[in-house]
């Protein structure tokens, strides 16, 4: 074995820690006693191991007591969110919060959702048709109600449902709902109400796409409404 | 000029150090001793460390009973001997026993005109040598009973001088400093190997880490005492410290 043999292997380590074959250990013995890096390499290591093992008990028993404190530490700390100081402050705002929402919000709601509204009335004229972009006024508390005359082309596939696309100002879709077609063989107009609730609604361009959806769930687009909503509060 | 004087090392650089290292003098690499440190109004107080040549000049005076060489040759291979024999012998005194009977054997075939031909080689010549007293130890050992008592701790160094005691201090608190740089996991590591004498697969698969994580953590830590060591080494301590 020669000496950079013996570095590149860390063959000194290896000795230390009794991984060499017989042969290998013979081999570096007989190289440490002609090379004096090695030979000061491994006395280093030897002492150090030597050493190390007198310091080790002590050490790692000081490491297993500062784990356990450390562990305990840890359980008061995930605890520590019962205390008092902190548990009765949080209860009373969760009691705040539940309080106002079964005594406010859920009555307010089912007021809303069980009584008759009031809203304006404003008649959609198509824009494939080429009718003018109509300007409707809402507020927060009424919003807007939109009757929409859908006219069925005679030679149109007859249509299982329509399905109603809002686009927002910005051209977001803001809602989607479809509504089953009446039977075929029935007036070539057919007429629906949307009623836009007044929290959804903001200033600007509007559009609402009809789309046609046959029994095989075929869709074609038959109608497009613009209009423009200028929001009073 | 006696062969004592001679051989007291000299201060020098370095590179003066590294561009004698081919002539047949020892080889100087000097490092304040803890004597040095701690006393330095002392003139040399303690010897540098010394990368000796092992030469013709060398068995020379070694064979003329020159003092600094021959303690230089007993204490450079007894730390040697003992590392080797540790691994094979249980008993301190039969470890000793060895030292003593290779030393003897050793210095008798220098002695002899012609004994060592190649005087460069000398490192090998008491590997070699000790391998054959072992070998002989082995065979008789196993015909008789050892008197000495297996696994008894070693007897406490005597003649320790301050100086000694102080650098072995010094080594002690350098090796605490080391462990406790370590992380935990790596301090139990080397506990479960060193110490528990555990099985170094079962101990690698436990703590989840590779063999060869094991041998750099060792080299790294041994890198970090060297540093510490050879300023020891300057002093030479009683050989009990150091191996």
């Amino acid at each position: 074995m020669n000496h950079s043999e013996a570095v590149e292997r860390m063959t000194s380590e290896r000795y230390l820690l009794n991984e060499l074959t017989p042969d290998v250990r013979d081999a570096f013995e007989e190289h440490v006693f002609d090379c004096q890096e090695c030979a000061l390499d491994l006395r280093a290591g030897a002492l150090f191991v030597r050493e190390a093992k007198v310091h080790l008990p002590d050490v790692v028993a000081s490491d297993a007591r500062s784990g356990r404190s450390k562990a305990k530490g840890k359980r008061t700390s995930r605890f520590s969110w019962w205390r008092p100081a902190f548990a009765v402050p949080a209860f009373a705002a969760l009691l705040i919060l539940v309080g106002y929402q079964n005594f406010v919000t859920f009555p307010a709601l089912r007021h809303s959702a069980n009584e008759p509204r009031l809203a304006p009335l404003a008649t959609l004229r198509s824009a494939t048709r080429g009718a003018a972009r109509p300007t409707f006024t809402a507020d927060r508390t009424h919003g807007v109600a939109l009757p929409v005359d859908l006219v069925i082309e005679p030679d149109m596939a007859p249509a299982a449902s329509y399905s109603f696309d809002l686009r927002s100002p910005q051209g977001k879709l803001v809602w989607t709902g479809s509504l089953p077609a009446t039977a075929p063989g029935a007036d070539s107009e057919q007429s629906f109400s949307l009623a836009i609730p007044g929290g959804m609604l903001e200033s600007g361009a509007y559009s609402l796409t009809v789309t046609s959806v046959t029994a095989q769930g075929g869709r074609t687009p038959i109608e497009q409404y613009n209009f423009d909503i200028v929001m009073t509060n | 000029m006696n062969a004592a004087h001679a051989r007291r090392p000299h201060r020098a650089s370095p590179r003066q150090c590294r561009s004698r290292a081919k002539s047949p003098r020892p080889i100087c690499f000097q490092s304040p001793t803890p004597a040095e440190i701690l006393y330095p109004s002392l003139p040399m107080a303690g010897q540098a460390l010394q990368f000796y040549s092992f030469d013709a000049k060398y068995v020379e005076d070694l064979c003329a009973g020159d003092s600094q060489t021959q303690e230089h040759f007993v204490s450079y291979f007894t730390a040697l001997l003992r590392i080797k024999l540790r691994s094979r012998l249980q008993s301190f005194h039969a470890i000793e026993d060895v030292c003593q009977e290779t030393f003897a054997r050793v210095l008798q075939v220098l002695r002899k005109d012609g004994g060592l031909r190649q005087p460069e080689s000398l490192g090998a010549f008491v590997n070699n040598v000790c391998n054959h007293v072992l070998f002989e130890y082995y065979r008789s050992s196993s015909r008789s009973e050892s008197l000495d008592a297996e696994g008894a701790p070693e007897p406490a160094a005597t003649g320790a001088d301050v100086l000694d005691i102080v650098s072995a201090r010094q080594i002690k608190e350098n090796v605490l400093v080391i462990l406790m740089r370590l992380s935990k996991r790596d301090r139990s590591l080397l506990k479960a190997i060193f110490l528990d004498e555990r099985d170094r697969d079962e101990v690698c698969q436990e703590f989840g880490v590779e063999r060869e994580y094991l041998r750099v953590l060792l080299h790294r830590a041994k890198q970090e005492f060297k540093v510490e060591y050879v300023k020891h080494i300057g002093n030479q301590v009683s050989l009990s410290t150091d191996t």
